[in-house]
């Protein structure tokens, strides 16, 4: 059954008699938290959890979803983020299905939620403390491309031996000039633990390194929950001749918003055929729009 | 004569598949011409070896195929998880105990620091799809390096003096010739400036003439490097060409050991005179 349809069907009486509040049972939850403050304890590392079957097909988010239901509260205001936005199909059905257990407000404003699920993107404008992120991630293991073996990534994790990761860059290097890995890029967490930051960009990474909020990597297929707490060091791999560099959009701005300092996606103009830009963040691109409505 | 201290110190080295039975040493070692016990099927590819190396020294190990020389370089290497024996080395960093007692994770560390090994067979000891110069700067980037300028300078130095063309630093080593590879080899394993270098039937499989200049290669490297090393090879010439002191072996045991002029002039042991005589014709 696809989520969109399973949320219709429930109606306000059969969700509260069969479901208890945020669909998984308190027992479940529980594991879930506690996982998540191991995750916390112990940055950057995968800690593998009991992922439940959920509505969703795996893949979908299950990961995430489960985090966002264990940890949400009847205050909470929930956002939920696709891609950077907040009206694709895929966000507009997790955000009814989370609405449906758990009867929480809702916001597309990033300073206004409390807790915030997303898939690939953080949000341009700042978070802050009190605020969690949830990424929703596919593959939790970054050395998967480098090496198959998961008893060998375990041991390259438990030596902090990611020697292979970085030949991964120097051959990169070698071969075109420069690291191009786009998203998923490796980050060290506390200079011990090697982490996939999930398919966000690179422009994003640097928002993971001293930041003031929580933010909680949750895999469903994999069931592997990670966690950068606030005030940690997220260091991009790089070298001291090539380093880390984020996404250039120099001389581009937002044809909607004219935002020249986001993460922009682009576009061929239907009518004319050139190429254009507009900010990947839709919430962020209406708060500057609504912002200069009011200056002028 | 007056020797330092050694720089490799292997007593006991023992490695056999199997449970062994109290009557697996009537039955097997060089005096009986096995290494398999015939009551439990035991078999003894080393049997209590010891062998000492002194900085600068180049020890070979002699015998025929299977009498148990690369059980015990790859011992030494941590390739194989030794059943019984004691080692300990000498250099910057090492923990004066037995080395065969350490963590898994130390003894890569230990490995990585102060040992080089080159492989009979190239894709042992190389990534077939990664770059020469990649493969050299594995060996840098697990000790630390973090510049890529540095890395390629470095691997071009160690290139060079491998007779590797510098300017095929960026292929892989799937495309290059069986000596060729070796040559790959030999700079990543002294890449890291070992204090103990591993040679493992370097040139067996090679063309007679390929052999020959990897083998000039070897020499001229301990001219200029003296890296203390080990040269495992059933080729007597081989071991005469690379070697100031040997042992020979056989089913698992060391049957005679000296300088390898003596051995190869003199030869005590039984064994030893048939192999120097087969050799010889
Ligand atoms: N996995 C194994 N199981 C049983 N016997 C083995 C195994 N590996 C090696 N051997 C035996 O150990 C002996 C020593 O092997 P090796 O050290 O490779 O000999 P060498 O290098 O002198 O040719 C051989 O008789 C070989 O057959
Ligand atoms: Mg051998
Ligand atoms: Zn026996």
């Amino acid at each position: 059954m696809k989520l969109a349809e399973w949320t219709e069907r429930q109606t306000g009486e059969t969700r509260r008699a069969v479901y208890s509040f945020a669909f998984i049972d308190e027992g479940a939850k529980r594991e879930i938290r506690r996982k998540t403050l191991k995750a916390v304890a112990i940055p950057g590392y995968q800690v593998p959890f009991g992922s439940r079957e959920m509505p969703v097909a795996r893949g979908w988010g299950t990961g995430g979803i489960q985090l966002t239901l264990s940890l949400i509260g009847p205050d909470d205001i929930l956002k939920i983020i696709d891609q950077g936005s907040d009206d694709s199909v895929n966000a507009v059905n997790i955000r009814k299905f989370v609405r449906s257990v758990t009867d929480v407000e809702t916001t597309t404003e990033t300073a206004a939620a409390t807790l915030i699920q997303t898939r690939h993107r953080i949000p341009e404008e700042p978070m802050r403390d009190g605020q969690i992120l949830v990424f929703q991630v596919p593959i939790p293991e970054p050395l998967r491309d480098v090496e198959p073996s998961e008893a060998e990534t375990r041991r390259m994790h438990a030596e902090a031996d990611y020697s292979r990761m970085w030949l991964h860059l120097y051959e990169d290097i070698v071969k075109y000039k420069e690291i191009t890995i786009g998203s998923r890029y490796p980050l060290m967490v506390n200079d011990r633990h090697l982490m996939d930051p999930s398919p966000i960009p690179r422009w994003d990474c640097p928002k993971l390194h001293q930041s003031e909020t929580l933010y909680l990597f949750g895999a469903g297929r994999e069931k592997r929950i990670y966690a950068i707490p606030p005030w940690t060091e997220v260091e991009p791999l790089g070298f001291e001749d090539h380093p880390f560099r984020v996404e250039n959009f120099e001389g581009k701005t937002c044809r909607f918003c004219g935002a020249d300092n986001a993460f922009l996606d682009e576009m061929k103009d239907e009518e004319t055929g050139e190429t254009v830009y507009s900010c990947s963040d839709t919430a962020y691109c209406l708060k500057v729009l609504n912002e200069k409505g009011a200056d002028s | 004569m007056n020797l330092p201290h050694p720089i490799l110190e292997a007593r006991g080295l023992t490695k056999r598949y199997g449970d062994g039975c109290p009557t697996c040493f009537d039955h097997t070692g060089a005096a009986h011409g096995r290494n398999r016990c015939p009551d439990c099927g035991t078999v003894w590819a080393c049997r209590d070896v010891d062998l000492t190396i002194h900085p600068q020294e180049v020890l070979g190990v002699v015998g025929e195929s299977g009498s148990g020389k690369s059980t015990v370089l790859k011992m030494l290497h941590y390739d194989l998880e030794a059943d019984g024996g004691d080692m300990r080395v000498r250099a910057e960093g090492v923990e004066d105990s037995n080395l065969f007692d350490l963590t898994s994770f130390r003894k890569r560390q230990l490995r990585n620091a102060v040992m080089g090994i080159v492989y009979q067979h190239p894709h042992l000891g190389l990534r077939m799809n990664v770059s020469s110069g990649g493969n050299i700067a594995e060996r840098l980037l697990m000790a630390g390096w973090r510049n890529v300028g540095d890395m390629r300078n470095r691997a071009s130095e160690l290139l060079e003096r491998t007779e590797v063309p510098v300017e095929r630093m960026d292929e892989a080593p799937r495309n290059f010739s069986g000596g060729m590879q070796q040559r790959v080899q030999i700079a990543k394993a002294l890449s890291n400036r070992p204090a103990l270098l591993l040679l493992d039937e370097v040139t067996t499989g090679l063309d007679v003439s390929v052999q020959a200049r990897v083998l000039d290669l070897i020499r001229r490297l301990q001219e200029e490097l003296h890296v203390a090393t080990l040269v495992v090879s059933h080729d007597l010439g081989v071991i005469r060409m690379l070697t100031t002191r040997c042992m020979v072996m056989k089913n698992g045991q060391v049957v005679e050991s000296g300088l390898t002029d003596q051995i190869l002039e003199d030869p005590q042991h039984a064994y030893t005179q048939l192999l120097v005589s087969s050799a010889l014709v």
